[in-house]
């Protein structure tokens, strides 16, 4: 805290926005601080920012938005900065919004079931703020310690438990937005669902803050499940324990979670802080975990005990105590940290695939893996199909960040081949921009900036995200367009 | 440090450093590989907390820490900031998934930052009084144990406070004089004739106990306990006259030429011990961390690490080695604050705790995020007031209200909570683990001979 300190720059633009938030502790400027702001949790590409601004709330950033928006300067919203596709890096030297100081719990509606929160409201503690009330937060992405609702709006993010509860879309009932242009508008007011129109919440929740800056979210809440267990579950071949999901999905259980680990994520997880002692000769390790009416769990874990045993388990049991369930998942949801452990870099993929082609995706994808030399660690929600092939390098050797990237991208080509998308729970960002070629024509692309246009026409909110650059078609068409009107 | 040892440490001895780190002992490239930059470690952050800001937080400081060794910034005062910022709590090796050692880290780059950047003016020469000239000298520390006493019991203190004078101090020095123990004899000064203080009954072993610098003028009844309680269980105590400040101060203010000079003299102070019981958190982890400062000498390196498996906390010894459970009822509620620097630094969290709960009568109430910094962080409340006052409020927001003691085992702890119950008008107790064990077997003992 440098309190006496002014802030003293050449720049006219940082003086007003310094103006605005209040002064020095709102506003970094120098390069040894912004530095710390050149990446989120997506490393490879870096890019110093112009200046980060910290509002405290709603109306500051309104003004922020306002002063970039007339001055021509681009900006982009930030979270926790624990993104996994670059979504906040500020590719165009952006003014960084950071949303970390609005972080209130405003209210809390258990008879309505909603809360309404802050965007840099850490998710955990929504969960952790209601839980002795009964209650708690479903999307439970695996940075939940740390990331914010805001974020997780921004991402549409998911999390293990997403498949029997849906991922943050299917929780969101209203937003507080910051418009490109810096107008203030609600969206779902009161947090009544299903409002008559267009889908706006939708729209807005997953569009990566590429059309507007949520200030205000409201959330709904769900009460605990009366019963909880969770099964562990050990595989000599992924084939079996790919096909022990298809089983018990087909078996007409709805698990909360289901949760695979290859072998080198094993090596993974095991080398790092939260062990819990996996064999290292497996192929696979299955986490399954259901909830609901305790009357009916105990049967639904004898059923899955015995799924898992038709598809010759080595060993399966389920958790001997809540304890014992805690190190499981603290295993489990540390796992892409865990690579720092077994290698200085890693490039996380988030590929969605038809569960049964899980087996076929993950030979092509230790194919990538031998053909580039790098290795690759698969973490898989296996329930609902979403794929994490972590890629593991060393950015130190030249040309291996590149390597990296290309076999990523090759993972997802495998994974829209076989009839799924390139991303789950992730985002696009910077990272997949060009594999949106995978699954969306140009013709298809250009419908969605289209739609970006109407919100942010100016393209200066965190542009040059989520979609591919224009090809030189879609240029010429543009253009055109442009032509016709003028 | 004279004026010329000053210029001569401004140019850097050799070019073999790494990137812009131009001094020997640069931070180490295998601490940061580890780091993914994943983000778990920002909410253990207590600065990142208070201000929300990267460069503020874990992550970010290994960020730039990185960035400098790959040339990108300089070991300037912008770059000083957030590495001196840092309370060196550790928190953040507990979230990580990937244990990296970002207190390591901060501690390298800090000396990085003291040999490009030595401390001048009055900064520099408050520094050099108590890191250099004050900490490593007991009989110094003795010295001004007795001018605090005096300034205590001569009425001093008193004058003082009616006068005003006090309201010239700045505050948080005030806040500070306000909590000032009451100095009583050193441990190390009381025992420097007697060779062996013998068990009571039978031997089990010998141990070597370190008195510490500050604990020892500041808080010598807790040594005082910490020898009852050690030989009441069976261990002859030997307090070696040789031994000195354990370093941590001067390592966390990046003087670690003065590190190593201290580690080298305590590491010859105990070499004829098997054992060397240690009830200072903050002390205990740096002695268990000797080998960080010997990385480019190999023969010294492997001698710190064959000494730092000798080093126990008092409460991991006992819990080990077994204790005989107190009878006497104490009748109070307890809540514990676990130190930084035994929680986070040496992994010793229910120990302390189980011997709490072996006192008959004791209530244990739970403190919510226990193992947050209190703020003390060695001398971080001296260096950095504002931000210490602020890690302090909210950890005082934390302590239940209808607990009588608060125990722990570090002084600097013991200290900046006490200033925390003074500050915000709560009335609680502070103790150390050992003392309480301590004061049940005296009342046990004075319940046998029929005093109670």
């Amino acid at each position: 805290m440098r309190t006496k300190d002014r802030v003293k720059s050449q720049d006219q633009h940082i003086l007003n926005l310094a103006e605005i938030v209040g002064g020095s502790r709102s506003i970094l400027y120098q390069k040894e601080d912004l530095v710390a702001y050149d990446c989120d949790g997506f490393t490879i590409h870096k890019h110093l920012p112009r200046a980060v601004v910290f509002p405290k709330n709603t109306q500051e950033v309104s003004e922020i938005v306002t002063y970039c928006s007339e001055n021509n300067l681009p900006f982009l919203a930030r979270g926790a900065g624990t993104g996994l596709s670059g979504g906040a890096i500020p590719l165009n030297g952006e003014i960084i919004i950071s949303m970390v100081r609005m972080k209130k719990l405003i209210s809390v509606d258990l008879e309505n079931r909603r809360a309404v929160v802050e965007p840099g409201f850490v998710n955990l503690k929504l969960t952790n703020s209601i839980s002795d009330k009964g209650y708690y937060y479903a999307p439970d992405p695996s940075s939940q310690y740390c990331c914010t609702i805001g974020g997780n709006v921004a991402e549409n993010a998911g999390g293990a438990h997403c498949l029997k509860y849906g991922v943050t879309t299917n929780h969101i009932l209203g937003l507080e937005v910051v418009m490109p242009n810096g107008k203030i508008v609600e969206i779902g007011k009161d947090g009544i669902p299903d409002a008559p129109g267009y889908d706006l919440l939708g729209l807005i929740t997953g569009s990566e803050g590429t059309l507007g800056i949520v200030t205000k979210i409201t959330v709904r809440v769900l009460k605990n499940p009366e019963g909880k267990q969770t099964v562990l579950a050990y595989f000599d071949r992924v084939e079996d324990g790919s096909q022990a999901v298809s089983d018990i999905i087909s078996a007409g259980i709805v698990p909360a979670a289901l949760e695979m680990m290859d072998k080198t994520a094993i090596e993974g997880v095991e080398a790092a802080a939260f062990p819990v002692g996996h064999p290292k000769d497996i192929e696979a390790v299955l986490l399954i975990e259901v909830d609901g009416i305790a009357a009916g769990i105990e049967e639904q874990i004898d059923q899955i005990l015995e799924v898992c045993r038709k598809r010759n388990v080595r060993e399966v049991r389920a958790a001997g105590s809540e304890e014992e369930r805690a190190r499981w998942w603290a295993n489990r949801k540390t796992g892409f940290g865990a690579m720092g452990a077994i290698s200085p870099d890693y490039l996380v993929q988030d590929g969605v695939i038809p569960r049964s082609k899980l087996p076929e995706v993950l030979s092509r994808i230790n194919q990538i893996s031998s053909e580039s030399g790098l290795r690759i660690a698969n973490i898989f929600h296996a329930g609902d199909g979403n794929l994490h092939p972590l890629v593991l390098f060393d950015a130190r050797i030249p040309g291996e960040s590149e390597k990296a990237l290309e076999a990523g991208s090759q993972c997802l080509k495998v994974c829209a081949d076989v009839g799924g998308t390139i991303t789950g729970e992730h985002g696009v960002g910077i990272e997949k921009r060009e594999e949106m070629r995978f699954v969306f024509t140009e013709e298809e692309i250009a419908a969605q900036t289209d739609i970006r246009e109407v919100f942010n026409p100016h393209n200066l909110l965190n542009a040059g995200k989520l979609f591919p650059s224009p090809s030189r078609c879609a240029e010429i068409k543009k253009e055109m367009k442009a032509q016709a009107i003028s | 440090m004279s004026v010329r040892e000053l210029d001569l440490k401004q140019e850097p001895p050799c070019t073999s450093g790494l990137g812009n780190y131009l001094w020997s002992d640069p931070p180490d490239e295998k601490k940061w590989a580890d780091c993914v930059h994943c983000g778990m470690c920002l909410e253990s952050c207590p600065t990142y907390e208070q201000t929300g800001q990267e460069q503020h937080s874990p992550r970010g400081r290994v960020h730039l820490i990185k960035s400098v060794a790959e040339g990108k910034l300089q070991v300037n005062e912008q770059f000083m900031d957030p590495v001196f910022q840092c309370l060196d709590c550790r928190a953040c090796t507990t979230a990580c998934p990937a244990d990296v050692d970002v207190g390591g880290l901060i501690e390298e780059a800090r000396g990085q930052i003291r040999q490009a950047m030595p401390l001048t003016g009055v900064k520099g020469a408050i520094s050099k009084f108590f890191l250099h000239d004050l900490f490593p000298h007991q009989n110094r520390l003795n010295t001004l144990g007795g001018l605090l006493k005096f300034y205590q019991k001569s009425g001093m203190q008193k004058a003082v406070r009616k006068t005003k004078l006090i309201n010239i101090m700045p505050q948080h020095l005030a806040d500070m004089e306000s909590i000032m123990p009451e100095v009583k004899e050193p441990v190390k000064k009381k025992y420097k004739d007697v060779k062996v203080i013998k068990a009571k009954g039978e031997t089990k072993q010998e141990v070597a106990m370190l008195t510490g610098c500050v604990m020892d003028v500041m808080f010598s009844d807790i040594n005082e306990s910490t020898i009852n309680v050690l030989t009441r269980n069976g261990n002859d105590v030997v307090i070696p006259q040789n031994q000195t400040c354990c370093g941590a101060l001067h390592v966390h203010a990046g003087d670690r030429d003065m590190g190593r000079k201290l580690a080298k003299q305590n590491m010859e102070a105990f070499k004829d011990f098997d054992k060397v019981i240690v009830n200072a958190a903050g002390c205990g982890c740096m002695m268990k961390e000797y080998a960080e400062l010997f990385k480019e000498d190999p023969e010294m390196h492997a001698k710190a690490e064959e000494f730092s498996e000798k080093v126990e906390d008092i409460s991991k010894f006992l819990h080990e080695t077994g204790y005989e459970k107190p009878k006497a009822e104490m009748k109070t509620r307890i809540t514990y604050h676990d130190a930084c620097h035994l929680a986070h630094g040496q992994g010793i969290r229910q120990q302390p705790r189980d011997i709490l709960l072996d006192i008959p009568g004791v209530d244990m109430v739970h403190m919510p995020n226990s193992d947050r910094c209190c703020g003390s962080a060695g001398i971080y409340n001296i260096t950095n007031p504002e931000m210490a006052n602020a890690v302090l409020e909210s950890k005082m927001e934390n302590v239940p209200d209808d607990v009588e003691m608060i125990s722990m085992g570090n002084p600097g702890c013991m200290l900046q909570m006490a200033m925390g119950v003074q500050k915000y008008g709560r009335n609680q107790k502070i103790v150390h683990t050992v003392q309480l064990l301590d004061w049940a077997y005296q009342k046990e003992d004075r319940v046998k001979e029929g005093k109670e």
